[in-house]
C-alpha cells in the first residue's frame, strides 16, 4: 500500500483584519514512495501552511491530502516534522527530548530507550545524552530535532527550513547526513527551503511556488543519482539546474 | 629584634615575607564583602547601645541591643520561641500549601482550557482586587480564633498571586512547543502535563515567591488581630504590655523566620529549575 503522498487541489485562506487572505490556491502534486521533494518559493508564499496541513496541524479549506491512500485529518505517527526553530523542550535533556516523541508510541519503555539510543548514534549525538538544549549549538540542537523525528519511524518526514537557523558550514554537513539517513531508510521527505542549493542537493524533484496565493508554477526533476556526495554541488548538472530554478523563480516574482 | 626598624631595614633572621604575609592575608580577609557587612552591623549595634545608654535614644521605644539579645536568648532556651514558631508555622503552611496547590492547578487550567478560563476570569479579577483581610472578621465569626481562621487568611492572600502567575505562564507557552507535542500525537490533556506544566514552571515559581512573602505578612497581621499564640501575637502582646525589649526580640525572630522561608524558596527554585 505504498502509494506515496498525494495532494489534490489544496486551498487555504486565513481571516485577517483586512479580510480573507488566500495563501494556497489549488495546490496539487505528489511524492512517490522514497522520494525527496523540495518546495521553493518566496517568503510568505504559504509553504509553511502547506507543510502544517500535511502534518495535520491545520485543515485545508478545500482539497484532499492522502498518504498511502489514507486521507490526512490530524497528526499521525507515520509523519514527523523537523522545525526551523528546533522546538526542543528546554527542561528535557537530549535523551528525554528524543523519548518525548516516542512516549505516545506503543513501544515498551525499554524499546523506547533502545530506539532513542539508536537514533542518537545515527545523528552523532553519543555522549550528549544528558545535556540540556541551552548548552548545545544550533547544529547540535537540530540533530536532536532530527533524531526525535526519525525515532518514531515515519514514512514521511516534513522539514520546515530545517537548517535556516544553523551556521553555513554545519548546514552543508547536516544536509549530507540527513540525505544519508532518509535514503538508507527510504523515508519520503517534503522539504521547504529558501536555499536553492539545499533544494537541489536533497531533492529528487523541486516544486516551485508562486508568491501569495501559492500556486505550483513548475516542477523539475533534479536528475542527479543518489547517493550524493558533497562534490555534486560543483558538477555541471547541479550548476545548470541551479540557474534554471533561479530563472523560474525570478520570472514568477 | 625581629620587627622592622623605622628605616624599613629588616634584620636578616626575620625575612620581610614572614611579617608581610599575615598582614596581606588579614587585608584580603577584611576586604571580603561579608566581613565588611558584619563590621557595619557591629558599628550600628554599638552606636545603638551607646545611644540608648546615654539617653540620646529613648530606650522606652528602642531598648538596647544588649537587652534585646538577653531577651532573645531566654526566649530561645525557654522553648517559647519553638512553641510560638510552630503555632505560626502550622497556620502558615496549611494556608500556603493549599493556596499553591489550588492556585497553580486552577491558574494553569484557566490558561489551557480557554473556555473554563473565560468563565472563571471575572471572579478571579474581583477577588484578587478585594482586600481579603476585610473578610477576617466574618472568618473569625465562622471558624473562631483557632489556626483555621488564620490559615484561611493566608490561603486567600497566597492563592491569587500564584493563580495569576500560573494563568499567565500557561498562556505564554510557546506555540512551537505545543505544535511539537501535537505532531507527535499528544492529546490536549496529555499536552497539559508534558508541555504546559513544565513550560509554565518559571512563572509558577515567581508566583510562589510573591505568595509566600505575602503570606508571612498576612499571618503576622492576622495574629495581631486574633490569636492565642504565635510570633505576631507575641509582638502585639509584648508591645501592649510595654515589654519593649522582648517585643524587639520577637520582631527579630519573625524576620529570621521569614528569611528562612525565603531561603527555602531559593533552594526549591534552584532544584525545580536545575535545567536552566
Amino acid at each position: 500500500m505504498e502509494q506515496g503522498l498525494e495532494l489534490t487541489n489544496v486551498c487555504k485562506s486565513f481571516a485577517t483584519a483586512q479580510g480573507e487572505l488566500k495563501v494556497l490556491d489549488s495546490i496539487s502534486f505528489a511524492l512517490n514512495p522514497g522520494e525527496v521533494v523540495s518546495i521553493v518559493g518566496a517568503s510568505g508564499s504559504g509553504k509553511t501552511t502547506l507543510l502544517r496541513i500535511v502534518a495535520g496541524l491545520e485543515t485545508p479549506d478545500d482539497g484532499i491530502v492522502k498518504l498511502n491512500g489514507n486521507k490526512i485529518n490530524g497528526p499521525g505517527p507515520e509523519r514527523a516534522l523537523i522545525f526551523q526553530q528546533f522546538g526542543l523542550m528546554p527542561w528535557l535533556n537530549v535523551l528525554d527530548n528524543i523519548l518525548f516523541s516516542l512516549a505516545t508510541s506503543d513501544l515498551s519503555k525499554d524499546e523506547q530507550l533502545d530506539r532513542a539510543r539508536d537514533v542518537i548514534a545515527r545523528v552523532g549525538l553519543e555522549g550528549f545524552e544528558s545535556f540540556h538544549p541551552n548548552v548545545l549549538s544550533g547544529g547540535m540542537q537540530q540533530r536532536v530535532g532530527i533524531a526525535r523525528a526519525i525515532a518514531v519511524g515515519p514514512k514521511l518526514l516534513l522539514c520546515d527550513e530545517p537548517f535556516a537557523s544553523v551556521d553555513a558550514m554545519t548546514r552543508l554537513n547536516m544536509q549530507t547526513d540527513l540525505l544519508n539517513i532518509v535514503t538508507q531508510q527510504g523515508i519520503m521527505v517534503l522539504l521547504i527551503t529558501h536555499d536553492i542549493e539545499e533544494a537541489l542537493f536533497l531533492g529528487d524533484r523541486v516544486v516551485m511556488f508562486s508568491s501569495r496565493p501559492a500556486r505550483v508554477i513548475e516542477e523539475i526533476d533534479v536528475g542527479i543519482p543518489k547517493p550524493r556526495e558533497h562534490s555534486v554541488r560543483t558538477s555541471a548538472v547541479f550548476q545548470k539546474q541551479r540557474a534554471r530554478v533561479w530563472e523560474l523563480l525570478q520570472e514568477a516574482a | 629584634m625581629g620587627t622592622p626598624t623605622r628605616s624599613g631595614i629588616t634584620p636578616k633572621n626575620t625575612p620581610a615575607s614572614d611579617i608581610s604575609r599575615p598582614v596581606a592575608r588579614l587585608r584580603t580577609f577584611l576586604a571580603r564583602p561579608g566581613v565588611l557587612s558584619f563590621a557595619i552591623l557591629i558599628v550600628i549595634l554599638t552606636a545603638w547601645e551607646i545611644a540608648g545608654r546615654t539617653g540620646i535614644l529613648n530606650i522606652f521605644f528602642f531598648s538596647t541591643p544588649s537587652a534585646i539579645f538577653i531577651k532573645a536568648w531566654s526566649l530561645l532556651v525557654s522553648g517559647q520561641l519553638l512553641f510560638h514558631s510552630l503555632r505560626t508555622g502550622s497556620a502558615y503552611f496549611l494556608g500556603v500549601i493549599f493556596a499553591i496547590f489550588l492556585g497553580a492547578s486552577c491558574g494553569l487550567a484557566m490558561g489551557w482550557w480557554r473556555r473554563f478560563g473565560a468563565v472563571v476570569d471575572p471572579y478571579v479579577v474581583f477577588f484578587s482586587a478585594m482586600p481579603r483581610i476585610a473578610l477576617f472578621p466574618i472568618i473569625l465569626l465562622i471558624f473562631g480564633i483557632g489556626d483555621v481562621s488564620r490559615a484561611i487568611i493566608v490561603f486567600l492572600g497566597v492563592l491569587f498571586p500564584v493563580l495569576f502567575n500560573a494563568y499567565v505562564g500557561a498562556k505564554q507557552t510557546p506555540q512551537l512547543l505545543i505544535d511539537v507535542g501535537r505532531v507527535f500525537g499528544y492529546s490536549h490533556n496529555r499536552l497539559f502535563i508534558a508541555v504546559i506544566l513544565p513550560a509554565a514552571l518559571p512563572y509558577l515559581i515567581a508566583g510562589f515567591r510573591i505568595g509566600i512573602t505575602l503570606g508571612i505578612i498576612l499571618i503576622v497581621v492576622a495574629e495581631f488581630l486574633a490569636a492565642s499564640a504565635g510570633l505576631g501575637q507575641q509582638i502585639a502582646v509584648t508591645a501592649q504590655t510595654y515589654q519593649i525589649a522582648e517585643m524587639w526580640a520577637w520582631v527579630l525572630y519573625t524576620s529570621l523566620y521569614a528569611l528562612v522561608i525565603v531561603r527555602g524558596m531559593d533552594y526549591l527554585e534552584r532544584y525545580l529549575m536545575r535545567w536552566a
